[in-house]
């Protein structure tokens, strides 16, 4: 079957001060129907840009698509109509934030918000997107739908307003949700109720998901497949066990081996957790013909910095962007 | 060793109004109900719990930095800091030091780094200028920043970099103990590495005693000697850190750590999560019972009627269920 979402080639430039930026450089990804894949990375090495951009959500007058192409179903969406992006957005292809305060609107009732949602992109009447939306409610599991509908964001916990913007996304059955940190701001125990909900979801309705994430646990519980990305590229991408288990990029390996996991049967032993030195490079620094990473890893040559390591394909359709792909 | 910081019977209200408006009676949360607990010399608590829990409230209390009603001991080498004023806060507020969260809003913008590190020592000690400036420039290397880097603005430096100012800052007047407030959480992955192990040097190098807060465990299994689990307001487990994390007995604790995501695939599929539904309840409007009773996958009608008390329930281990019996956690016989 073909790919529900394909990307290819896209970069994608943002006007800075300083110039143009590639903040995606030549980044192709394929998503499956019902596939749930995540992004993973630092801060700043273009997982939200590439969200944005599928969703069309670029910032406007500063990034824009260079050159590429987005498919969504066969249908090409770097050139579509604003109107028919529109169309596309919340029907489709849906979006959940980070700060699911900031993200919903302070002023009306979150059953408002809802059916909102459903009037404008179903056309349902008042009265039956009110209805529907109350199903929606009853569907994310929050207690006492019927009453909350009229609750404004400010009267609810973070994770039930999570849980509001879960059922906005998911109002229109979209065939992608694209969850952009969606757990950052909550507790853990919270996280594991969204990460059930999400799950539960997925299976109901066939959804792909989309996660963006740094916590690699969050992608083992979640994904099947993930890739990583650095400085506006691909790093590795493949199988989340299987890459978990043994990266074959070293930025991967840096962030899985950074990262203080909860492990079994502790014992006394503390060993010093793996650095990965230095931080992102700053935008004016993407797009070289060298490997961005180099400068902070261990296992840099002279090859790394002189050229861009072409992405290497492995079996189970692993691919790792490093020259030293092979050795790992 | 002995206790360096002993913590007796710990409450902190803050008054609230409700409904009823300016003539309303006030009312009173209490954010930290009644909590003891011990941390030895050069060792790390950390108080771990949810956003509402308790734990800042707490630390920031031991640190003398919160504005609600105080009641309880802070004993630190056997003096008492909560009854102390002015010149004695001085003395004191040179032994505890604070590392906040957010590196981004804690250093003021228009100071030079070399200025906000030096701050504590202005206003805390007598010390001649070129003491002063001897010290902040071995503060600066043992933090690792360069020298060069002291006369730049906090927007020059990224967010591991400002935290170390932070940490500099922090240590400037040779404190006894630093309560670190989620010190890496606004932090990238890749740059909490660099923090975590910067503080742990430091702490060997300085003998330094540590309040750790943190609500993740990861870092805190990492970071610990000892763990005091907090729920609202209450110390619900208390443990040195292998009994806490390998035999968890109080059920929150158990629940709280079934729901870190983990990346080993054998953990995900020996450790069935015990998902607790729901919110904890209203902190105005607390149960008369266990706090937990109404998220609890055992709660029996004795827990919802009477509140249990923090007891001991195997050596350094202590646990507030009444189901807890023996070192055995009442979810042993539900979990497989």
């Amino acid at each position: 079957m073909a790919p529900l979402l394909k990307v290819e080639n896209l970069r994608i430039e943002l006007a800075t001060r300083a110039g143009v930026a590639p903040v995606i450089d030549n980044l192709n990804l394929e998503l499956g129907h019902g596939e749930s894949i995540s992004f993973v990375g630092e801060s700043g090495c273009g997982k939200s840009m590439t969200a944005l951009a599928i969703m069309g959500l670029l910032p406007e007058g500063i990034g824009r698509v260079a050159s590429g192409s987005i498919q969504f179903d066969g249908e090409e969406l770097t050139t579509a109509s604003p109107r028919r992006l529109r169309e596309i957005r919340g029907n489709e292809i849906s979006m959940i934030f980070q700060e699911p305060m900031t993200s919903l609107n302070p002023v009306y009732t979150v059953g408002e918000q809802i059916a909102e949602v459903l009037r404008a992109h179903q056309g349902l009447s008042q009265k039956a997107a009110w209805k529907q939306a109350i199903e929606l409610l009853n569907a994310v599991q929050i207690p006492n739908p019927k009453s909350r509908m009229e609750s404004y964001p400010f009267q609810m916990s973070g994770g039930q307003r999570q849980r509001v913007m879960i059922a906005i996304a998911l109002a229109c059955t979209p065939k992608i949700l694209i969850a952009d940190e969606p757990t950052t701001a909550l507790d853990v125990t919270v996280q594991a109720q969204i990460f059930d909900l999400l799950r539960d979801l997925r299976a109901q309705t066939g959804t792909s998901i989309i996660m963006i994430t740094h916590d690699m646990g969050a992608v083992a519980e979640m994904s099947e497949r993930m890739i990583v990305m650095y400085a506006g590229r691909k790093a590795e991408e493949g199988p989340v066990d299987q890459v978990i288990a043994r990266a074959r990029h070293p930025y991967t390996h840096g962030l899985i081996s950074c990262v203080p996991h909860i492990v079994a049967n502790l014992t006394e032993e503390r060993q010093d957790l793996t650095e990965v030195p230095g931080i992102v490079p700053g935008l004016s620094e993407f797009g070289q013909d060298l490997c961005l990473f180099s400068s902070r890893c261990p296992r840099v040559t002279d090859q790394c910095r002189q050229a861009r390591p072409p992405e290497a394909h492995f079996g189970n359709s692993r691919i790792s962007a490093c020259w030293h792909a092979e050795e790992l | 060793m002995s206790d360096l910081l002993d913590v007796q019977n710990l409450s902190v209200r803050f008054g609230v109004r409700r409904k009823g408006g300016f003539f309303a009676k006030p009312t009173y949360l209490t954010a930290v109900d009644d909590i003891s607990f011990t941390v030895r010399k050069g060792e790390t608590l950390a108080i771990v719990g949810e956003s509402g829990s308790g734990k800042t409230t707490a630390a920031l209390a031991i640190a003398r930095l919160v504005s609600g009603l105080t009641s309880g001991k802070i004993l630190l080498e056997g003096r008492d800091l909560l009854p102390l004023d002015r010149e004695d806060l001085k003395d004191m507020r040179q032994k505890v030091q604070v590392i906040f969260q957010d590196p981004y809003s804690s250093l003021n913008p228009r100071k030079r780094a070399e200025d906000i590190v030096r701050e504590p020592l202005d206003s805390l000690t007598d010390k001649s200028i070129s003491e002063k400036r001897e010290i902040v420039d071995g503060l600066f290397k043992a933090v690792g920043l360069h020298p060069e880097q002291k006369r730049l603005f906090p927007h020059q430096f990224s967010g591991g970099q400002r935290q170390r100012i932070g940490i500099a800052r922090a240590l400037s007047t040779q404190p006894e103990v630093i309560i670190c407030d989620e010190p890496v959480s606004a932090l990238d992955v890749a740059v909490q590495a660099q923090i975590l192990n910067l503080l742990r040097r430091l702490q060997t190098e300085f003998g330094l005693t540590y309040v750790f807060i943190s609500h993740d465990l990861g870092v805190v299994q990492h970071m610990c000697d000892s763990v005091a689990v907090m729920y609202m307001g209450k110390i619900v487990e208390h443990a040195d850190r292998l009994s806490l994390f390998n035999n968890p007995l109080h059920p929150y604790t158990a629940a709280l750590l079934s729901a870190v995501p983990s990346v080993d695939p054998m953990l995900r599929e020996q450790s069935r999560r015990i998902l607790i539904p729901g919110d904890p309840p209203d902190p105005l409007d607390l149960p008369k019972g266990c706090r937990f009773a109404s998220r609890c996958p055992v709660a029996e009608a004795r827990c919802r009627d009477v509140a249990p008390r923090l007891k001991l329930a195997g050596s350094n281990h202590r646990a507030a269920c009444h189901l807890v019996e023996d070192e055995t956690s009442p979810l042993a016989g539900i979990r497989s």
